[in-house]
C-alpha cells in the first residue's frame, strides 16, 4: 500500500498540510494585533455560528410559527404511529408465519 | 488490498480528521487566526464538531483494541497504531485524552460555567500548538514513508518493451 503513487501523494499532501498549518500559526501569532476590520468579521462569524448552534435553531422556530405548528402536529402523532407500525408489522409477520408453516 | 493492516488504516484515517479539525480549530482561536477559513466560523464550527465525534469514536475504538491486547496479554507491537505504551504513541494517548476530556468541557459547559470552559479553551489550544510540533517532529523521523517508490528493473524493462 505504501508503494502505490496515489497513496504516496496523499501522504505528501497531508504531510504539508501540517506544515501549513505550523506556517500559519506563526503568521497569526506573530502578526500585530488584529485591526478592525478583522474583529468585525470574526465577530460576524461568530454570530453564524450561533445561529448554526441549538440555541440559533430553537430561536429560529419561535419566530417561524407554522414549523412550530408542524413540529407539535409531527410530534403528536409520532408515538401512536410508531405503536401502530408495532402492530403492523407482527401481525404481518404472525400471518406470513403461518402460512411458511402451513 | 488485501494486506492492509487494521492498525494502518485507523492511523491514516485519524491523521486526516486530526489535519481537519486542526485546520477548522485554528479559524476559531481568534480574530487574528480567522484568515484560515477566510471568517467562516459557522462552517469552521460545524466541521469541529462533526469530526470530533469521529475522532472520539476512533480514539475510543483504538483504546478498547489496546485493552483487549492487553487483557490477552499479546506483546506484539502494532508499529502504525495510533496509541501504545511507549514513544511517540503514549505521547498521542495522552495528548488525546486530554484534547477529549478538554472538548467535552468546551462542549457541555459552553452555556453554563464560563471559567471552566475558559480553562479547557487555554489547554486546548494551547496543547493544539505543541501537538501540531510534534507532529512535524514525527513527520521527520518517519520521512522515509515520503520517499517516492523507484522503480524496479523489471518494471524498467516491461516499460521499455512496451515503447
Amino acid at each position: 500500500m505504501m508503494q502505490k503513487p496515489w497513496f504516496k501523494l496523499v501522504i505528501w499532501i497531508l504531510a504539508t498540510s501540517f506544515f501549513f498549518m505550523a506556517s500559519s500559526i506563526i503568521i497569526s501569532h506573530l502578526s500585530p494585533g488584529p485591526t478592525e476590520h478583522q474583529s468585525m468579521r470574526y465577530m460576524e462569524g461568530m454570530m453564524g455560528a450561533m445561529h448554526n448552534s441549538l440555541m440559533g435553531l430553537s430561536m429560529t422556530i419561535e419566530e417561524d410559527f407554522d414549523l412550530k405548528r408542524l413540529i407539535i402536529n409531527a410530534s403528536a402523532i409520532t408515538i401512536p404511529l410508531i405503536c401502530i407500525s408495532i402492530i403492523l408489522g407482527l401481525y404481518i409477520r404472525l400471518i406470513r408465519g403461518k402460512r411458511n408453516a402451513g | 488490498m488485501k494486506n492492509v493492516r487494521f492498525d494502518f488504516i485507523i492511523h491514516w484515517l485519524w491523521t486526516i480528521v486530526f489535519a481537519l479539525l486542526v485546520l477548522s480549530g485554528l479559524a476559531m482561536v481568534g480574530a487574528k487566526y480567522g484568515w484560515i477559513l477566510n471568517y467562516d466560523i459557522a462552517s469552521a464550527d460545524y466541521i469541529h464538531r462533526l469530526l470530533a465525534a469521529v475522532y472520539v469514536m476512533l480514539t475510543f475504538i483504538s483504546v478498547a483494541i489496546e485493552v483487549i491486547r492487553g487483557i490477552k496479554g499479546d506483546d506484539k507491537k502494532l508499529t502504525w497504531f495510533i496509541i501504545g505504551k511507549s514513544g511517540y504513541q503514549l505521547f498521542t494517548f495522552i495528548t488525546t485524552l486530554i484534547f477529549i476530556i478538554t472538548g467535552v468541557i468546551i462542549w457541555v459547559c459552553m452555556d453554563s460555567n464560563i471559567a471552566a470552559v475558559s480553562f479547557a479553551l487555554y489547554i486546548h489550544e494551547k496543547l493544539t500548538y505543541i501537538v501540531i510540533a510534534s507532529v512535524i517532529w514525527h513527520i521527520y523521523v518517519k520521512c522515509h514513508a515520503l520517499l517516492w517508490p523507484k522503480k524496479t528493473e523489471a518494471k524498467k524493462n516491461s516499460m521499455e518493451a512496451g515503447k
